[in-house]
């Protein structure tokens, strides 16, 4: 019993060590959990801003709707610290997102990571951590 | 026990896998680095106290919780701190983020249009980096959020203590305050501030100040690479006891460089109306 009690508590504090965390702006307005994946979608804007850059993005469901998404990631200056630049992302890419999306239903949410069509991935900050952070993992840099 | 000691290896294995596979999606970054450029690295290669702090000096370019450095805050600033009825009935009115507020119901003049911190919120929110300069008689406090600067005195001149009323001794508000500053000991040293604008927040949580608010800051540089600051209100309209505004700490940048972090009033705008305030209103959701 003792055994199991100990496991527990070792995976439970595994487990913390992936949540998401929220700092600059609350989480309170996301459904933060499992990501909405946008598979395919199509870069609209890409805009470099504070408090947080915005990516918009065209999604096509399952039934041909396109929906037009906003997101937002962390702050400039964090993103830049794991990569990110004004030009990370431009009208016309055609990427993966994946996104936490709003309570209130709108096609609105923060950013969690895109997958891109070379293969590779880019995550946001420790999900607005601005500590230069990695949103799914949890750990620094 | 056999079978406890075993759980336990298992785990600490397990952590270590997740670890290293961690670490592996790490970037290496074998670039040509710019000496125009922050890089995360240049901070965090900073390790341990780096020697005893040097005397009566705070000068150079610190990075704070969130630069990117790893450095953790002390101590948050009070939440629910010994009101007056006045007190009570300012802070009734701010509706913080951080009270569990959506940006789009929040009335923070900061998050709704960029409008300063003023002191002492400049000092406890977005704590990400700062240059100290002295120079003859004065003390600059320069921060990177916001690239805004804050001048302490230290020619032995008294506070000013009117700011309401007409007369030759009546002094404006200012977003900064008004501010003194002397060494009380060799690595101490301390700052008093008041006339701060009466229109901003004392953090982030939405804590009321009056325009007669006295805040003492105490520097404390305990190593080469560690400084501490601890914040105390006094303001007695507003609080029957001072208020705790918290402790942070900030760490000595290798590099001496940061880049700014500024609020820009038209890219919030847009910022709150096509992101927070959809994300925050039923009302507008699709």
């Amino acid at each position: 019993m003792r055994t199991r009690i100990l496991m527990v508590l070792v995976f439970a504090g595994l487990a913390t060590v992936g949540s998401p965390t929220f700092a600059h702006h609350g989480n309170a307005a996301f459904e933060v959990g499992t990501p909405t994946v946008l598979k395919n979608a199509v870069v609209t804007e890409f805009v470099w801003i504070n408090p947080h850059p915005l990516i918009k993005a065209d999604y096509k469901n399952e039934k041909g709707e396109v929906q037009h998404w906003i997101m937002e990631m962390g702050s400039t200056v964090s993103a830049q610290l794991i990569g990110w630049s004004r030009t990370t992302l431009a009208p016309g890419d055609v990427v993966t997102l994946y996104v936490w999306k709003a309570k209130t239903g709108a096609f609105a949410g923060r950013f969690n990571k895109v997958d891109f069509s070379d293969g590779t991935t880019m995550r946001d900050t420790q999900t607005g951590g601005d500590d230069g952070g990695r949103a799914d993992t949890g750990v620094r840099q | 026990m056999r079978k406890v000691s075993t759980g336990i290896i298992a785990g600490v294995v397990g952590a270590l896998c997740i670890s290293a596979l961690v670490s592996a999606q790490a970037p290496q970054n074998n670039a040509p680095r710019s000496p125009w450029k922050y890089y995360p690295e240049d901070a965090r290669a900073n390790e341990g106290p780096g020697g005893p702090a040097p005397v009566r000096d705070m000068s150079g370019t610190w990075a704070g919780e969130s630069s990117g450095a790893g450095v953790k805050r002390l101590v948050p600033p009070e939440r629910n701190p010994a009101f007056t009825a006045l007190g009570k009935e300012l802070f009734s009115k701010n509706k913080a983020e951080s009270n569990g507020v959506l940006i789009a119901q929040s009335n923070d003049p900061h998050v709704r249009f960029c409008d300063p911190f003023g002191f002492p919120r400049n000092m406890n929110d977005q704590i990400r980096s700062m240059t100290i300069a002295t120079v003859q008689n004065r003390t600059f406090v320069m921060l990177k959020f916001m690239n805004i600067w804050r001048e302490i005195w230290m020619d032995g001149r008294a506070l000013p203590t009117k700011f309401a009323g007409r007369g030759a001794d009546v002094h404006d508000p200012t977003y900064n305050g008004y501010s003194v500053g002397r060494w009380v000991d060799d690595y101490t040293f301390v700052a008093e501030t008041t006339g701060m604008a009466p229109e901003t927040w004392a953090t982030e949580g939405g804590l009321p100040h009056s325009v007669d608010a006295k805040v003492t800051e105490r520097f404390n540089r305990s190593s080469k690479n560690d400084l501490s600051l601890t914040m105390t209100m006094d303001d007695p309209k507003l609080y029957s006891k001072p208020v705790s505004l918290g402790e942070v700490n900030f760490r000595w940048i290798p590099s001496q460089t940061f880049f700014d972090f500024s609020c820009v009033p038209s890219s919030v705008q847009m910022y709150l109306k096509e992101m927070a305030d959809p994300s925050g209103t039923p009302a507008a959701a699709k």
